[in-house]
């Protein structure tokens, strides 16, 4: 390749005499050759360096960022302050970036009544809605698991169905969300101390101390984390601008996330997007410490169940049923929302 | 010979014969209805009626025209209401007779139109029970009243008083997520099928399934 091998003669030859021992033009001309496809290669495996936008790369204060839990309240307010100046350069909006304490003699707990879900997942797409989750690819807190009537076989049941109404009647639904547990393996787990539980029972991740290892997500008997593989996106239109530290703040690729109970919403007082956006009035929610919270009755006088209560999770989010099933009655007519009355 | 393998490298590289594909869709867009917080109902909760762009109270026509005493027969008014509530077949077992304004209790006596909810106790007694303590029914708002109000829904504004059933409705997007497993519906595959479950080949739920069918 590096011409004609007619070199033997000369490297015998009186010229070779003079030049460094073993430096023969021959081996010269191979060895730059070489060097320089090399260099190509090097420079070509590099090329995709190009499309790096240096928006991209962390900043300085961000990598200097202390954990959640070690900052000052200057320091938080700083981050708070930097949380909403990058969400400015992107979106173009003006968030309303906070870091709400939990309160006092609180402690969250979630019920769910499974005789009345209907398996219609506005819950799903509130919840993607309210906490900023990425579109595409997609991220979802919540999964309705339509499971056959007499068992709950999580192997056999079904997230992606599609039929043109529900509840079909030899079904029913359960939505599988963070547990927020008592006894959370997530947390255990985590290598870098990037998620703990709150006084308030909300298990919440420091988005930006997450190393995205995603042994949290192997951890979790109920599947309930979620990983950004590619940079998130989230049209600006559809940006929730009421955003908080732990939880709706914008994430980027690379780290996990899950659900908060919409801990800027609840340290607020108000009750969780998918609570809110049910139909069918199957989801509860409230304070477990107040006697008179729904949750508190529902706990005392309800049958409850825990979703695999032997892993010994101690789930604060729980199953239950009413005194009759609510299907067994004659066709009506179905509502179409999506089509004028 | 090296050089040409670092070349073809460069050139493969460079080239990019094999242009990475996304392993997910581009964002499908979630429709308006799917995180909207209306009730699937919004009545009135006024003894009201619109005919021709004017509102009349129901009273203004029954003082005029009473009812003919309470008899199973087909409407001759109002005849877009189709009664399915189970054995409860008679307009006034739930509306009174004479005040057409009100609803009837046990006894006789009047319910006012807006609180719906006493009259549905009168044979629901459980799910009245579980609606009083929230744990039945849409509840919007706060949880902690000290930060503003719960609003709770009334029976009617999720049920139909004459078709009470919570109506079935076509199901928001399923999802198209990563590492969620097969993306299509394990529907076609009953679990019943699978030779790893001998158990479960008998299927016997649906011996409590209404004989009309409740969904196609």
């Amino acid at each position: 390749m590096n011409g004609p091998d007619d070199a033997g003669s000369r490297r015998t030859g009186p010229d070779a005499a003079g030049s460094a021992p073993g430096l023969t033009r021959r081996g010269f001309l191979r060895k730059g050759v070489a060097a320089a496809a090399g260099a190509s290669a090097v420079g070509a495996a590099l090329s995709p360096l190009r499309e790096v936008d240096p928006e991209d790369l962390p900043t300085l204060e961000r990598f200097l960022q202390r954990h959640y839990k070690e900052m000052t309240a200057a320091e938080k307010q700083a981050a708070l302050d930097r949380i909403a100046r990058e969400v400015e350069e992107r979106y173009e909006l003006r968030p309303r970036v906070a870091d709400p304490p939990p309160l006092d003699g609180v402690e969250y707990v979630y019920a769910l009544n499974i005789t009345r879900c209907i398996g219609c997942r506005r819950c799903v797409h509130a919840c993607v809605a309210e906490n900023n989750q990425s579109r595409a690819p997609e991220i979802q807190y919540i999964r309705v698991l339509k499971m056959e009537k007499g068992s709950i076989d999580v192997e056999t049941s079904d997230h992606h169905y599609d039929p043109e109404l529900v509840p079909q009647h030899e079904s029913y639904y359960m939505p599988v969300q963070c547990h927020q547990c008592a006894n959370p393996p997530c947390v255990k787990v985590c290598p870098v101390e990037a998620t703990w539980q709150e006084p308030d029972g909300i298990t919440v991740i420091d988005y930006d101390w997450c190393i995205g290892c995603r042994y949290c997500e192997a951890a979790c008997p109920y599947w309930a984390r979620r990983f950004n593989f590619a940079e998130p996106a989230v049209p600006a239109d559809e940006l929730n601008t009421d955003m908080s530290y732990l939880s709706n703040r914008p994430r980027r690729k690379g780290v996990m996330e899950k659900c908060t109970y919409c801990l800027h919403r609840v340290r607020r007082g108000r009750m969780p997007a998918c609570v809110e956006v049910c139909p069918t009035g199957s989801r509860k929610f409230g304070n477990v410490l107040d006697p008179e919270s729904e949750v508190g009755y529902i706990l005392r006088h309800k049958r409850v169940f825990v979703f695999k209560e032997d892993v010994g999770t101690l789930p604060r989010f729980f199953y239950y049923f009413d005194e009759r099933g609510s299907r067994y009655h004659e066709p009506v007519e179905p509502v179409r929302p999506g089509e004028p009355a | 010979m090296v050089a040409a393998v670092l070349v073809l490298t460069a050139v493969f590289l460079l080239t990019d014969p094999f242009p990475y594909r996304r392993p997910y869709q581009a964002a499908r867009p979630v429709p308006a209805w799917a995180v909207d917080t209306t009730p699937v109902r919004t009545p009135s909760l006024r003894p009201e009626i619109e005919l021709a762009g004017y509102t009349y109270r129901c009273s203004d026509c029954h003082r005029l025209f009473p009812s003919p005493p309470e008899t199973v027969r087909s409407l001759t008014q109002h005849r877009h209401i189709v009664l399915k509530h189970g054995i409860n077949t008679r307009c006034f077992n739930c509306h009174h007779l004479t005040n057409r304004d009100v609803f009837v209790d046990d006894w006789g006596r009047e319910i006012p139109w807006d609180r719906p909810q006493l009259l549905c106790a009168k044979c629901h007694g459980p799910v009245y029970r579980d609606w009083l303590n929230r744990s039945h029914g849409r509840t919007e708002g706060h949880w902690d009243e000290r930060f503003g109000a719960l609003r709770r829904r009334k029976c009617i504004e999720c049920h139909d008083p004459h078709q009470p059933p919570f109506p079935p409705m076509p199901p928001a997007l399923a999802p198209d997520t990563l590492r969620m497993g097969d993306q299509t519906s394990t529907a076609t595959h009953p679990p019943g099928d699978d030779p790893l479950r001998l158990g479960r080949k008998g299927r016997d739920h649906d011996a409590g399934h209404h004989p009309s069918g409740n969904m196609p």
